[in-house]
């Protein structure tokens, strides 16, 4: 780094901090904003700092949001009574993106990892049981990812909150749209027949 | 440019850039292999499902030689051990076997016996036996087969020849109640307990997997997981996931 003016190796150290970035995708980074103009370089760095004093957390389903409660909180045409559990706030979106579901959610901000060591008391657990004792919710739908890590949140969860008596669902697993059967590996199809259904 | 070649299992992996992962394999003909699966992570991957934790495949990967992580480029599925996924107990005793195949081993050290001991643990896991049986029976016979057997035939801190009265397990074996009382984080066991470790080390493993030991169960799994613990120099991590699941299943076995 002693190659390289102060801002220029500071800059380049920053920008390895940010995940899948490496040294020579740091350097690369550097020397493209160095050629644009200033203002969309200023437009840039203002909107890093207009994201984290602007956004916040929702304090009922941790999605990140301007406002608390965030805006699909305090929508009053959404269904209260569907709950969805996802793990981040991306997730969410992909969710919203559907255009297919008008309830709630509750973003736990993680998932359970037996090999990172991360368990119930590290994501947002015992927030979703406080939401669900309100009495409001009347199913809860899992829609964790369908990897280790997500499989275990689910069984995790439907096994502590079965005993609250709510309708529990996963959402389904298997092939995706425009797939080709015999490209598929043989988790996926057991998983897609496992979860098949009666059709006409 | 070297191909390889070789069935390995899913032991671990993390995402990598956009949509790759890194995935750690333990393999039958290199031992511990990192590599970069190109596109893994996106929803039509010629991967598909095939790199989830536990899967046992056989695996084709490049070998550059300029870097630590070599290049994935095909993972067959043999057998998925998608079982072990179903149930929080047997995901966290399947967890805790892999963690300590992935650190207490070096990459590219091949060792047969502890592949072969690894995808017998995983198919035990798929059975009618206690998770934490398999776990105890895979960690005696790991520690043996990586030169980590415990001295169980006099005290490891003064040498005092076994038997002896109030014995404790503690670092390396059996220590006796003089020296157990200077050492921090030994674990109680009754003379049975230190018959059964005997046993489960030598018995043929589809005895060892159903004869009845008792509560010496869980002071050998206590022990093997203290043991781990020492050698890679922090608690494991699965141990913790475990204590957490069994929050709601207060009647399930405690090993390790």
């Amino acid at each position: 780094m002693t190659y390289y003016p102060e801002p220029v190796a500071r800059l380049i150290e920053a920008l390895q901090q940010l995940p899948g970035i490496g040294p020579k995708t740091a350097q690369r980074l550097t020397f493209f904003l160095l050629k644009r103009p200033v203002e969309e370089v200023r437009e840039l760095s203002e909107s890093l700092l207009a994201v984290k004093d602007r956004i916040v957390s929702c304090r009922t389903c941790f999605n990140v949001t301007e406002g608390d409660p965030c805006r699909i909180c305090a929508d009053p045409a959404r269904d209260a009574r569907l709950l969805c559990v996802v793990e981040e706030p991306n997730d969410l979106l992909a969710m919203e993106r559907t255009g297919e579901y008008r309830g709630r959610y509750h973003v736990l901000l993680g998932a359970l990892s037996p090999l990172d060591g991360v368990g119930p008391d590290d994501i947002k657990v015992k927030e979703l049981l406080a939401r669900l004792e309100g009495g409001e919710t009347a199913e809860v739908i899992l829609a964790t990812n369908p990897n280790v890590e997500g499989e275990a949140t689910a069984l995790y969860l439907a096994k502590l909150l079965r005993p609250l008596g709510i309708r529990i669902t996963r959402i389904a697993r298997g092939l995706p749209v425009g797939g080709d059967l015999e490209y598929a590996d043989q988790v996926t199809l057991s998983k897609a027949l496992e979860g098949r259904r009666e059709i006409g | 440019m070297a191909l390889g070649k070789s069935a390995a299992v899913v032991i671990g992996s993390f995402p990598l850039g956009e949509s790759d992962r890194v995935v750690t394999f333990y393999s039958r003909d290199f031992g511990k292999i990192r590599g970069v699966a190109k596109a893994s992570r996106r929803i039509r991957s010629r991967f598909a499902g095939a790199l989830e934790l536990f899967t046992l495949g056989e695996m084709v990967f490049f070998d550059t030689g300029r870097s630590e992580l070599v290049r994935i480029d095909h993972f067959d599925v043999l057998h998925p051990f998608d079982r072990v996924r179903r149930d929080l107990e047997r995901l966290g005793q399947a967890s805790w076997i892999v963690e300590c195949v992935a650190r207490l081993t070096a990459e590219h050290d091949r060792h047969v016996a502890l592949y072969a001991l690894l995808v017998r643990s995983l198919r035990a896991l798929e059975g009618p036996v206690p998770p934490a049986r398999v776990a105890v029976c895979f960690g005696v016979r790991a520690l043996e087969t990586l030169g980590h057997r415990p001295r169980l035939d006099a005290c490891t801190v003064c040498g005092r020849a076994y038997p002896f009265p109030r014995p404790a397990l503690g670092a390396g074996g059996v220590v006796c109640e003089a020296c157990a009382r200077e050492d921090a984080g030994m674990v109680t066991a009754r003379p049975a307990t230190l018959a059964a470790f005997e046993w489960l080390r030598s018995e043929r493993w589809e005895e060892a997997l159903v004869m009845p030991i008792g509560r010496s169960e869980n002071e050998i799994g206590a022990f093997l997981d203290a043991q781990v613990s020492r050698l890679i120099g922090q608690p494991t991590r699965t141990a913790k996931f475990l204590r957490d699941v069994r929050r709601l299943e207060p009647t399930s076995g405690v090993s390790p």
